[in-house]
């Protein structure tokens, strides 16, 4: 465990060496001049120069690179081009709201999936679980930014009950959450349908039942134990798939999050922002995988990565 | 062949919805011809227009014809998810039957990079190429090619290597074949079903990515119209045109519905499985790659 802890942090260090140079390779891959760019359209040409200057932007490609792996690893991103607020300062509160939006909807879909998915399994081939099985199907078939206007024009234009926009109290949470979660849900659903279905055809609950067990204690008990390790897997890989649909969400809610300002500052040309909020996301991105691998092999001692 | 149609038949929901994306299919092709109204035409005294029979999903702010404009947009997305899917083939099958055949070093280093490219979601990835290519169809299409390029690897390589090992292909090699020929003739008929499997269940995945990117400004630009970009649009008028977000969310809806469904009977009849692990995989594929809706 320890060295498996060690060797993902080795790859992790290395994987954000990678991305950095990248990162700095994309920025000169980039059309247009990137003082040019800072300065604005319709800067005097003095002003560009001394710019280009300032920045270093005239100096040689691996002179550029050594400087710029320099100031980040000084934790110097640079500053926005339009609001010269320092990068780090732009980014970091945003991941806090990025991981609050994503760990509810994660939250909410884990529990509606298991519920839903374990009943579904229970009376597997009847009515309710066709049911469940024709709304996880037109869940996954719905994309996020649907679901969220329709929620937008029902809860908050239509019958007036919940803001659409922002994160200022709680009552904010509740759309952009059941948006994201929803979405997640329907796609759990149906691991969780066709995980409990698999281990409610084992021998160990033809004894269970023999023994006289009653119902609610097989499934959720015997079955749902063992169903388990599976799940897990899947609720991991779903962390990361959150967070993707997460930049969505947060566009349509105006949600102050790490996706949305990836996007705006896509959207703005504002390069250094860019960067960093690339850098993060990736980051967690690779962090979270790791922390599903440890699980993994915290859940189930039989799986190592030797 | 004759088999295949009679299984594919027998599915009653299977058929309907092959019927719905034939359907899906014409119309993006004879778009042109079947739009009732020219989709760029504006006339602005006529915008926000609520359905009626001359315009059944309304008109935009513009004055133009919603109808016409979903239809011409379903042209564009069929268009962007076929491109999509034949850049991931064009490139994908040939790198991965040449490393499976020849394994060695390059297998090894193509194997590392398809791995470095599944941990990171499809958004982060389409995102870097928007940033280079600029918003446009153009960057949509490698964006996610891209994204699927390393499945397709992986599938022509796996195959490739278990069919190594087979008698004819040995026996081509001993009468003198050089590999080019070995892998057009005794591979590639192989191949072709599997990444015809694979990729029906990646166009609702297409789909979907495609009209995310689209609604995040990242995607098909305007006047150009596309699903989630006229979704984008619509959001600003929701308090007094919310039919206007009818017509593109049925469409998109009813494609990506139609896809999944075809695509599930598809894997049945072509590649049977137990049912329980064609959904484990779908979820694999579905969660790498459709991070963004």
């Amino acid at each position: 465990m320890p060295r498996l802890i060690l060797s993902r942090l080795v790859f992790m260090v290395l994987a954000g060496f990678l991305l950095l140079s990248f990162l700095f390779a994309l920025f000169h891959m980039i059309p247009g001049d990137p003082a040019r760019l800072m300065a604005g359209d319709n800067a005097p040409e003095e002003l560009v120069q001394s710019i280009r200057r300032a920045y270093g932007f005239d100096q040689p490609l691996h002179v550029q690179y050594l400087s710029y792996m320099q100031r980040v690893l000084m934790g110097d991103f640079g500053v926005s081009n339009y609001t010269r607020q320092p990068v780090l300062e732009v980014v970091l509160p945003r991941i806090g709201n990025t991981a609050a939006l994503a760990g509810c909807a994660m939250l909410f879909a884990m529990t509606v999936s298991l519920i839903l998915g374990s009943f579904s399994a229970m009376f597997w081939g009847g009515p309710v679980d066709k049911g469940v099985t024709a709304f996880s199907l037109v869940g996954i078939c719905t994309p996020v930014f649907v679901t969220g206007i329709i929620g937008i024009y029902l809860f908050g234009v239509y019958l007036r009950w919940l803001p659409i926009g922002g994160m200022s109290s709680w009552q904010h949470f509740i759309l952009p959450v059941l948006t994201l979660g929803a979405y997640q849900a329907a796609m759990f659903t149906r691991m969780v349908r066709s995980c409990m279905v698999d281990a409610l055809g084992r021998d160990f609950i033809t004894t269970a039942r023999a023994k006289g067990a009653p119902e609610r204690r097989v499934v959720f008990h015997h079955a749902l134990r063992n169903a388990l390790l599976p799940i897990i897997t899947l609720f991991g890989l779903g962390v990361g798939h959150t967070l993707g649909g997460s930049v969505v969400t947060e566009t349509i809610f105006n949600w102050p999050g790490l996706g949305r300002l990836m996007v705006d500052s896509i959207l703005t040309r504002d390069l250094p922002v860019m960067q960093g909020a690339i850098f993060f996301f990736a980051m967690i991105f690779i962090l979270v995988n790791l922390l599903v691998d440890i699980l993994y092999t915290w859940a189930d001692p039989r799986v190592s990565y030797d | 062949m004759r088999k295949f149609f009679r299984d594919f038949s027998r599915d009653p929901v299977a058929l309907v919805f092959g019927l719905i994306l034939l359907g899906i299919y014409i119309v993006a092709i004879t778009a042109q011809w079947i739009a009732p109204g020219d989709p760029f035409e504006t006339n602005l005294r006529n915008g926000m227009q609520p359905p009626s029979w001359e315009h059944w999903f309304g008109t935009d702010q513009f004055g133009r014809d919603v109808l016409s404009r979903v239809i011409l947009a379903t042209q564009v997305t069929a268009r962007l998810t076929t491109l999509a899917i034949l850049f991931a083939v064009v490139l994908g099958v040939p790198i991965g039957m040449m490393v499976g055949y020849h394994g060695g070093l390059a297998d090894a280093i193509v194997m590392r990079i398809t791995d470095i490219m599944l941990i990171f979601p499809m958004i982060m990835l389409a995102i870097v190429i928007v940033v280079i290519a600029g918003p446009s169809e153009r960057g949509v299409i490698i964006a996610l090619g891209l994204s699927q390029l390393p499945e397709m690897i992986r599938i022509s390589r796996g195959v490739t290597l278990s069919l190594k090992e087979e008698l004819y292909v040995e026996a081509a090699v001993a009468a003198g074949a050089r590999w080019p020929w070995i892998l057009r003739r005794h591979v590639w008929p192989n191949i072709s079903t599997p990444i015809i499997v694979q990729a029906t269940l990646t166009l609702p995945v297409f789909v979907l990515n495609a009209s995310a990117l689209s609604y995040l400004g990242l995607g098909v630009q305007p006047p150009t119209p596309e699903w989630g970009q006229m979704l984008n649009e619509a959001k600003d008028f929701l308090i007094n045109a919310p039919y206007l977000i009818i017509g593109p969310s049925v469409a998109l809806f009813l494609f990506v519905l139609s896809a999944n469904l075809v695509g599930d009977a598809l894997q049945e009849t072509l590649n049977p499985r137990t049912k329980s692990r064609r959904i484990t995989r779908r979820f694999y594929r579905v969660s790498r790659k459709s991070a963004l809706s």
